[in-house]
């Protein structure tokens, strides 16, 4: 920068006083922060305007009624697999969309449950030390993760469950005790039907839990008190399973199965799963479990190598290595990718449209849409149970991280 | 001291467990009966996974037949490769007319043209030429694709495109060849190396204006016959709607992350709000919103086809996870980068232009490019929706009379080479993340992690 003599800056560079005080409104923060404000808010609005006023004319012109009425009517289609009671020609479009969503989450919940463990395993086996083993669990995730979810659905659909054998013979999945069948229809399997007493047992599982978790409690209390450890694993696991047992043979084993039949031409009795849920369920466990080995991996390599090696040279043993040192600093790693891999699942099982799987997408957004039209509801309450999945998820990995945080300090 | 020994002691070669073949498989394979029990059954596994694989895929495979029939009766339990073999140009192509493909290809080997000085270390003015693809090679591969009449916008569009092209493609070869840019090199040409700047800059803006009149002539009379977005299909218009994505993707996304790292409380919450939107729900539905819906947001009688609906779709889509991307690199960037810019009296655009982004964007280039292949696998997804995208295609052919049934073979090809494009992409994301984490080595703590 120029100065002179003086140590000023030059002529030309001192502040003119006054087109200073020309310009200092308009370079006042405040004044500034509230014009760009002004400028964005009246562009949205205008935006919102013109969009509200082309629609409500073309509304007119086409003579399309809005409002939400349409709920109400019945609907006239059937759904391929549903959890609630709906007849077509008697349930509304309401139900439609409850069974929609049912059967979004319901595949949902399933696919993450197992992915996750699955992704689990692939992530471990990934880690292993033995080198086959990692790279199968490396060609795996590589395979998966590099090729579009749908091609691998449809691939599923086409190659795998559509080849399945006819009814007449299906493939028993249990060795002869035909409670698990499989063929081109779905999967059918025997579903257990509880008797008057069943509440005895389950009543029994939760005081056995309680007295497992109070056991384990006064178990750990006594380790950090005395030093003396007391074997907790095993009699908990004879607790959890002898009292509910007991209760359950007392009460004279209160639950009976519905086991599928063949009859004529199908299976009926039991519970059946259709091919197209099956495809979905396997397509998003595979696909999604590649995702969850790298987040599981790159937790567990996140944590420092020496913390592995103090707690080898303090003495203690693998399994204690992992559980008391790897697995509790990996977590807060793994854990907030996994969260929003689960939300990803969720999302992706929209793709049960290019299957068939009835869930709210396949159901509400392209078959209720297409015979009522009503676009803007349809699409606003599709959207709305998305996003509140989105934002419950969300909310529990803020919650999750601030327990991390704390538990740090 | 005594000196012993004049020469230094050579090094003793590693003991032979280190070096040897069985001393790997030692360590690696055998280390324990546990390990050898766990790599008998791997082995056995693998052998019976690569063994179908093989038999399926090529030693039974039927590579030339008429039909699908033909290829059963030459081999039943092998795949049916001429089925697939016999769509390929459609599989790439889509139906676009067979004697018109030399305009897709023109289109990619221009991309490719425009983008390789990119990638050299000694061509200067990157930025320029990254901008320029972004903004002008999509006039000239959209006309190139659709053809038909020019207006008088894309006509103008077009050969400035061109000129681009041109003044890029030189000023690569002599950076490569003389180190010098090409504005240097036309000075010295016609020898005005000691002339004033303002002569300089006249010269410059004189020959720039005389190749935009003469290619302006030039491309005047060049028209291609009109070919209807109907007719696009295949693997091109896979990418040409990722490719649109993409490019509007990074944009889009910057402006919306600094919306959402705003200090105006009006642009955080509109930002956040149509991120969090756009984020929270699948694609799919995103599609589906504007085939059904933006027909209603329109002016009467003015009608969006449905290819231009799915584009905007995607990019707005995309345009959301590409700010949460940003948004991290931002978030990467110490405190102390924007309490100094600002001290040095930057403004905010200055700050986030000179200080900010070029520090984020470096570090935020592997993540950009995981975006990528995720929106890249994503595009399968508007086939749902009645494009005749890759998918569509690899769908068709099993309905085909000739190749009827034939579901499977065009899936996995399909899957090949979707896995081709995007595991070379990933590789080169990882490639690019040790490349840039050279200053960052000390803070990561683990030294095993390397692959």
């Amino acid at each position: 920068m120029a100065i002179d003599n003086r140590g000023r800056p030059a002529k030309h560079l001192q502040p003119n006083t006054s087109s200073q005080k020309k310009f200092e409104f308009f370079h006042d923060e405040r004044v500034r922060s509230i014009f760009y404000q002004a400028l964005m808010a009246a562009a949205v609005g205008l935006l919102v305007w013109y969009l509200y006023s082309n629609t409500a004319h073309n509304l007119e012109v086409r003579d399309m009624n809005t409002g939400f009425d349409f709920l109400n009517v019945t609907a006239g289609f059937d759904a391929g697999f549903k959890l609630i009671d709906y007849e077509p020609g008697v349930g509304t479009y309401r139900d439609i969309y409850i069974l929609g969503i049912l059967n979004t989450l319901f595949v949902s919940v399933l696919a993450i449950i197992a992915s996750t463990l699955l992704g689990f395993v692939i992530g471990l086996m990934r880690l292993s030390n033995n080198w086959l083993v990692s790279k199968v669990a490396l060609v795996y995730v590589e395979i998966f993760r590099n090729t579009p979810l749908l091609i691998q659905l449809i691939f599923w659909y086409i190659g795998v469950f559509s080849l399945l054998p006819k009814v007449r013979n299906s493939i028993d999945l249990s060795g002869g005790a035909e409670v698990l069948i499989l063929n081109n229809r779905g999967l059918y399997m025997a579903w257990p039907v509880p008797g008057d007493l069943l509440w005895m047992t389950g009543v029994a599982f939760l005081v056995a839990v309680s007295v497992v978790v109070l056991f384990r409690r006064w178990a750990q209390k006594r380790l950090d008190l005395t030093g003396q450890g007391f074997p907790t694993l095993l009699p908990s696991i004879a607790l959890l399973i002898l009292l509910p047992g007991t209760v359950y043979l007392m009460t004279g084993a209160p639950l009976e199965w519905d086991i599928p039949k063949l009859e004529g031409f199908n299976f009926s009795g039991g519970a059946a799963l259709p091919p197209a849920f099956l495809t979905l369920l396997v397509a998003l466990i595979i696909y999604h479990s590649s995702y969850f080995a790298e987040s599981v991996r790159a937790g567990v390599l996140s944590v420092n190598q020496g913390q592995l090696e103090a707690a080898h040279a303090i003495g203690l043993k693998p399994a204690q290595v992992a559980t008391r040192v790897v697995i509790p600093q990996a977590m807060p790693a793994i854990v907030p990718p996994m969260i929003s891999l689960w939300m990803n699942t969720v999302k992706n099982s929209s793709l049960a449209v290019a299957i068939g799987y009835p869930d709210l997408v396949s159901l509400f957004m392209q078959t209720t849409l297409n015979q009522l039209g009503h676009a803007i509801e349809i699409v606003a309450m599709t959207m709305a149970f998305y996003m509140t999945i989105s934002l419950s998820i969300s909310w529990l990995l803020n919650i999750y991280n601030k327990r991390v945080q704390l538990v740090e300090r | 001291m005594a000196i012993v020994k004049a020469e230094k002691t050579p090094a003793r070669a590693a003991p032979l467990s280190e070096r040897s073949l069985i001393g790997w498989l030692h360590k690696n394979i055998f280390s324990s009966s546990f390990n050898t029990i766990l790599s008998i059954v791997t082995l056995y596994v693998i052998y019976i996974t690569v063994n179908e694989v093989w038999h399926w895929g090529f030693a039974d495979a039927v590579w030339f037949a008429d039909s699908r029939r033909q290829c059963f009766e030459i081999s039943t339990d092998g795949a049916c490769w001429a089925g697939v073999i016999g769509w390929m140009d459609s599989i790439f192509y889509g139906r676009y007319p067979r004697d018109e493909l030399w305009r897709i290809n023109l289109g990619g080997l221009l991309v490719v043209l425009w983008m390789v000085p990119l990638w050299l270390p000694r061509v200067k003015a990157k930025v320029f030429i990254g901008l320029s693809t972004v903004f002008l090679y999509p006039f000239l591969a959209g006309y190139l694709f659709s053809g038909g009449g020019k207006g008088v916008f894309m006509q103008v569009m077009v050969t400035l495109a061109i000129v681009c092209l041109m003044g890029n493609t030189l000023h690569s070869v002599i950076s490569l060849i003389k180190g010098i840019s090409l504005p240097e090199f036309l000075i010295r040409a016609f020898g005005k190396s000691t002339a004033p700047e303002k002569t300089q800059h006249y010269l410059l803006l004189g020959i720039l204006f005389c190749s935009f009149v003469a290619v302006y002539y030039w491309q005047s009379s060049w028209q291609v016959e009109a070919v209807s977005w109907t007719k696009w299909g295949g693997l091109f218009l896979t990418l040409v709607v990722s490719g649109i994505g993409i490019a509007s993707a990074l944009p889009g996304g910057i402006i919306l992350a600094l919306g959402r790292r705003s200090n105006l409380p009006f642009i955080r919450v509109v930002s956040i709000g149509f991120i969090e939107l756009f984020r929270s729900v699948p694609l799919i539905t995103v599609l589906f919103m504007a085939t059904t819906m933006f027909p209603l947001f329109m002016p009467e009688g003015f009608v969006l086809n449905k290819l231009v609906q799915v584009i905007i779709a995607v990019c707005l889509f995309n345009a959301c996870y590409m700010a949460e991307t940003v948004r991290a690199g931002l978030q990467a960037i110490p405190k102390g980068q924007f309490e100094g810019a600002h001290s040095i009296g930057l403004g905010y655009w200055q700050t986030m232009g000179a200080v900010i982004m070029p520090q984020a964007l470096k570090h935020m280039i592997p993540n950009i490019v995981g975006s990528f292949i995720g929106l890249f696998k994503d595009t399968t997804l508007v086939s749902i929706i009645g494009l005749f995208d890759i998918l569509g295609v690899l769908r068709a052919v099993g309905k085909d009379v000739t190749w009827l049934g034939l579901h499977i073979e065009p899936l996995v090809f399909g899957a090949l080479l979707f896995f081709l494009i995007c595991f070379a992409m990933s590789k080169y994301s990882r490639h690019l993340e040790v490349k840039f984490s050279t200053g960052l080595k000390n803070m990561t703590p683990n030294k095993r992690n390397k692959s």
